[in-house]
């Protein structure tokens, strides 16, 4: 069993008591933790399953647009017109994707936004990632097309991490899941 | 996206997923069986009268299109053969009755559809 151990795992413990044995045991894994899995580990981000059960539909280019409107890592960013938390853009993810570590939520809370580059409204996933604690940073709460709680499909002071291993919230993303057409 | 998809993706997706797969335990899935309820007595109404479908913010005529879109799209296996689709008018009178003890008559109607499926 010692043997079939990869080399990740032979390196990470050879790392970490080096580390152990110069600072805490808790700051070291920390990060130690951070580093291995922000750089080596890139690739192998978790994905959004919720938007990739349909073909990726086109998604505006950000950098078309000026000021917040344009970045993720803003609470005024065009694509969280309806967010409630912490924006994984500044929580080691991105707006499509969670941060090491943590599950994305399968049970989101769905609405649409309008992009003020291309004046269309697009549908917007918010999902919630999941298994860590509350992330802290970069708080927003935005409330375009909010119901009450008592319509809790769109009530976004839920926690939304259902059918995840932990309930603990860490972050939201912000998927485009199409350009929502009234007809 | 537009029509019965799109009214889908923002009134039922969140929780039962694009591809109606639900979340088995919490959250039923669609896929592979929203339509047998058609085959048993009071399944047709279940259908329109679970609180998701008869709260969904959408009027009777979208909700109608939205169902018969969903039978067709997660489950046409057991779509039925006659099937009549909803319309605005069945459904309108459907979502005005509320269940009272919806996770109950669930297990009624799948006892039903799953002993229709083993009698020989």
């Amino acid at each position: 069993m010692r043997q079939s151990r990869s080399w990740i795992d032979r390196v990470v413990e050879g790392a970490a008591r080096a580390l152990a044995q110069r600072t805490s045991r808790r700051g070291a894994l920390a990060r130690l933790g951070a580093v291995l899995v922000g750089t080596a580990a890139l690739p192998l981000l978790p994905v959004a399953r919720a938007a990739a059960e349909d073909a990726r539909p086109p998604v505006p280019d950000d950098a078309t647009l000026e000021g917040a409107v344009g970045d993720p890592t803003s609470c005024a960013y065009w694509r969280h017109c309806a967010i409630d938390g912490f924006l994984c853009a500044c929580c080691g993810g991105s707006q499509n994707a969670c941060p090491p570590g943590t599950e994305m939520s399968p049970v989101t809370w769905i609405g649409t936004c309008r992009h003020p580059g291309d004046g269309r409204d697009y549908i917007i996933s918010y999902n919630d990632c999941c298994g860590q604690s509350l992330c802290m940073r970069c708080r927003c709460t935005r409330t375009e097309g909010e119901k009450p709680v008592y319509f809790t499909s769109r009530n976004n002071d839920l926690l939304w991490c259902f059918g995840t291993k932990s309930r603990a919230v860490h972050c939201s993303v912000a998927i485009v899941l199409g350009v929502a057409t009234r007809s | 996206m537009s029509g019965p998809p799109l009214d889908y993706t923002l009134a039922c997706a969140g929780c039962h997923r694009a591809d109606g797969a639900g979340t088995p335990g919490s959250i039923p899935p669609l896929a592979g069986s929203v339509a047998r309820y058609l085959a048993v007595p009071g399944g047709r109404e279940f259908l329109v009268r679970v609180p998701g479908v008869a709260q969904a913010p959408l009027d009777d005529a979208a909700l109608a299109a939205v169902l018969n879109w969903m039978l067709a799209r997660f489950d046409p296996g057991h779509v039925p053969a006659g099937f009549e689709p909803y319309d605005a008018a069945e459904v309108g009178r459907l979502r005005r009755e509320p269940l009272t003890d919806v996770a109950r008559l669930r297990r009624r109607l799948r006892r039903a559809f799953h002993r229709a499926r083993f009698s020989p």
